[in-house]
């Protein structure tokens, strides 16, 4: 196990740990509930430095980039940021990424912890000559400010003005007394910021930032709260909600994808695919007497199976039990009533619409 | 250190008992809600259900995990804690007091003598 470079800093603040993709993370310090709703009601900070970082380098760079990933990345000028896809030549997720760019010859992709290697033999695999893969995740160190606050809050730290940086866009600038990469992103449905340093500056901007947010009671959030927020809005969490046996088509990520491009890996897959229709959907479900997890079978009225749950939790803004999971079409319409079980016991669900809560964020323009 | 009171009876499983004539109430130590973390549901015990010792009555879930409930001794359920069952946020917040979970006539006093006191479950929970 990999203990990610602020550990004994979390230690310090009573984390508590598990174990996720290789690594010993902290999951809360006070309570998921508590971190959940300080990054809903006002600002809360994650330590996300087990992402990966890995960085494209050299002629024809975003070229690459736009050839290997689904979104637009050719259009994209300095300062931009894409959330999009990879994926196999099966049209199979490898992963989702933010990918930065950063000119025609450097475009950082910031990866899922679990995919780190695995991304970087795929990228390997299709490389062309000339360009150089980076991976920096080991001596990155990256933190989440999310919350309606944290553009109020991070611009104690800065006399740059937050404001200039929009909605999936970022930059460096001046902050916690060095020149540190910044984008105006994030995967809780708030408002919010990612920001990117090496390991020596991290324990002292984050010390920084919880003094200072004593002011704004704020709270250091593990991973637990990530992956309650994310569900909330219905975010994909890699490894449950999508991997390389479902297709982006099927995921709702078609907006993801540009079909229109002259060639991406996976293309002619998903040609196929949206030529023959998809077999089945990522549904939002509302559920019945208690949590259904992760592998949680679906089954109609009468019994036959119809699909499986890929993440499951209770909403603590709605206050109530809620699923996300694939049904085989044409199952699936809102309304329909669903049984969900483990084998031992059934719970009861609704397909209802997506996403639970309406994302927060600031969008472009 | 999670906390322990005097005068209730443990189970292994993390189960209290406290006694009050022929009536057990049973909740889930402090130990037990730390570990599971926040508590979102909580079902409902039928009443009159007859239990045996160590049977598992209900679930109980955390955004983490599911946890089954073992009744502590044998009897019939009396009374369901319906407050706990609609806000089972109590559990973690008062798992010895407005937390408890369902109450059990008790149908043979001498399985007490198989729990642990609380002196007992410190031992067994030190960490």
């Amino acid at each position: 196990m990999k203990k990610i470079p602020l550990h004994s800093f979390h230690e310090k603040h009573n984390a508590k740990f598990i174990e996720f993709a290789g690594f010993i993370m902290p999951l809360y310090y006070t309570s998921i509930k508590d971190e959940h709703m300080s990054v809903r009601e006002r600002v809360g900070v994650f330590d996300v430095s087990h992402m990966g970082e890995i960085r494209i380098k050299g002629k024809n760079a975003k070229k690459f980039a736009d050839y290997i990933l689904t979104n637009d990345i050719l259009n994209t000028n300095y300062k931009d940021v894409k959330y999009t896809v990879m994926l196999n030549e099966n049209g199979g997720i490898v992963d989702d990424l933010f990918s930065y760019t950063f000119s025609d010859e450097e475009i950082l992709l910031v990866v899922n912890a679990a995919n780190i290697e695995k991304d970087f033999y795929h990228l390997k695999k299709y490389l062309w000559s000339g360009l150089e893969l980076i991976n920096e995740s080991e001596n990155t160190i990256e933190f989440a400010v999310q919350g309606p606050k944290a553009e109020d809050f991070l611009q104690n730290f800065t006399s740059y003005d937050l404001k200039d940086i929009k909605y999936f866009k970022f930059d460096f600038i001046e902050i916690f007394g060095e020149k540190l990469l910044i984008s105006r992103t994030g995967y809780t449905g708030e408002d919010g910021f990612e920001i990117y340093m090496n390991k020596e500056s991290g324990e002292k901007a984050l010390t920084q930032i919880l003094e200072k947010g004593k002011d704004y009671d704020i709270r250091l959030c593990g991973l637990g709260a990530r992956d309650t927020l994310r569900f909330e809005v219905c975010y994909w969490l890699y490894g449950n909600d999508i991997d390389e046996s479902i297709n982006p088509i099927e995921s709702g990520q078609k907006f993801l994808v540009n079909m229109n491009k002259e060639n991406f890996i996976g293309k002619n897959a998903l040609e196929k695919i949206l030529k023959e229709g998809i077999k089945r959907k990522f549904v939002g479900i509302e559920v019945n007497g208690g949590i259904a997890r992760h592998s949680y079978k679906i089954f109609d009225r009468n019994l036959n199976e119809i699909g499986f749950i890929t993440s499951g939790n209770f909403s603590f803004v709605l206050n109530k039990s809620l699923a996300l999971g694939y049904i085989n079409l044409p199952h699936g319409e809102i309304g329909e009533e669903i049984i969900i079980s483990d084998g031992k016991r059934n719970l009861y669900g609704k397909i209802i619409k997506k996403p639970f809560i309406k994302p927060r964020v600031k969008k472009e323009g | 250190m999670s906390k322990v009171l005097e005068n209730l009876y443990y189970q292994a499983t993390d189960e209290w008992l406290k006694v009050e004539g022929d009536i057990g109430i049973v909740g889930i130590t402090d130990y037990a809600q730390d570990k599971l973390g926040d508590i979102v549901y909580l079902e409902e015990a039928s009443l009159g259900r007859k239990v045996k010792k160590g049977e598992a009555i209900i679930s109980i879930e955390s955004v983490k995990a599911a946890a089954e409930i073992h009744s502590p001794i044998s009897g019939e359920i009396i009374e369901v804690n319906k407050e706990a069952v609609n806000n089972p946020q109590i559990i973690n917040e008062d798992p010895y007091g407005k937390g408890w979970l369902f109450k059990i006539k008790i149908e043979n006093m001498d399985e007490l003598k198989d729990l642990m006191d609380a002196k007992g479950y410190s031992e067994y929970r030190k960490e």
